[in-house]
């Protein structure tokens, strides 16, 4: 690849995950402005501080709380997810990260698991009304948006950055314009590179955020950890927010129907199957 | 005509056709050149990466990856 000398690069952590923001033809200001961004928003976005806009209407108790205009549409956004995953993507998961010991991040080590306190996740649009610069959740859900805001955030910020620049939080990527050399961004997905132009990426795993037996993707039908026959799932698409709705619901609809599905609504992709597995 | 007669023609119509049936779908167990045969899919089928047409593929080194955080 001929090396451009105005491609700017800019690695850090946040969200819990390595982020990276790469430009073409932009000052490395901009991206440190983009990190501040990122750590700002996340901010907002995170269960683990009471603080954040998320925690308090996770404990608002079914009463009104208002929200940034960002958390507002990610929110609204939750709710198209719900609908186009056909309910399998669901941000009202907390009760059912609560009970397998995800109460902490984990770097901290998860708590003891509850699991006879895991229920099947009740449809978000029944617990979760949004209105402007307002949100109301019921009472007893709760709220972990997970992947679905690195997507998104991914998306805002690679738009914040400029015509030609990618974003990358923790694997979900948002690419947009001609790339560093003009034909596309060069990204990796499952060991080869794809050229992306205005594209997003994500990857959802049961193989990390792992502990004992459990881990964090959860099947709402059981509000437990998903076991589909796939551990893995990448793909493409128009954009980072739906790239990682694709690729949860891929991983949990399990391999015999995530080739059509992805072959309806991804761009690329790549399964892989939980070891042993094999088609019917 | 009586009525013996379009009997046993029925009969013999009836037998003929079954026979032919028989015959003809046990030699034609199985059309391999049929359409919509669905796939039996592999682990490994699985594992290769798609891609559409919107997409390309390339042999530079990519500036980052998509992967599980």
């Amino acid at each position: 690849m001929p090396r451009n000398p105005r491609l700017e690069a800019h690695h850090f952590e946040a969200l819990g995950t390595n982020c990276s923001l790469f430009g073409v033809g932009i000052s490395r200001d901009r991206l440190l402005e983009g990190e501040l961004w990122v750590r700002r928003l996340g901010a907002r976005l995170t269960r683990f501080s009471p603080d954040s806009e998320l925690s308090r209407l996770n404990a608002a108790g079914g009463r009104w709380v208002a929200v940034s205009a960002e958390t507002e549409e990610l929110l609204r956004l939750s709710l198209r997810a719900f609908e186009t995953s056909g309910g399998l993507v669901n941000v009202a998961v907390l009760p059912s990260m609560l009970a397998i010991g995800y109460t902490r991040t984990l770097s901290s080590g998860a708590t003891p698991a509850t699991l006879g306190r895991a229920r099947r996740l009740p449809p978000l649009p029944s617990v979760l009304t949004v209105r402007r610069g307002g949100a109301r959740l019921e009472p007893g859900s709760g709220i972990d948006l997970g992947g679905i805001a690195k997507g998104w955030m991914a998306d805002r910020l690679r738009e914040r950055l400029g015509l030609n620049a990618l974003a990358n939080l923790g694997g979900d990527l948002s690419a947009g314009g001609p790339g560093p050399a003009g034909d596309g961004w060069p990204v990796g997905l499952a060991g080869v590179t794809v050229m992306l132009h205005d594209h997003g990426a994500a990857t959802s795993s049961v193989l990390r955020r792992r502990w004992a037996a459990l881990h964090h993707v959860i099947n709402p039908r059981t509000g437990l950890p998903a076991a589909t026959g796939l551990d893995e799932v990448s793909v493409v698409a128009r954009s980072g927010f739906d790239a990682e709705v694709i690729a949860k619901t891929a991983l949990l609809v399990g391999p015999d129907v995530a080739r059509s599905y992805c072959a309806s609504n991804a761009l690329a992709w790549r399964l892989e199957p939980t070891r042993g597995w094999e088609a019917a | 005509m009586k009525a013996w007669v379009l009997k046993g023609g029925a009969t013999l119509l009836t037998l003929a056709t079954t026979a032919a049936s028989a015959l003809y779908v046990t030699s034609h167990l199985k059309n391999s050149s049929a359409p919509l045969q669905p796939t039996v899919l592999t682990s490994a089928q699985l594992n290769a990466v798609t891609l559409t047409p919107g997409v390309q593929q390339s042999d530079v080194t990519p500036v980052t990856s998509t992967y599980a955080s």
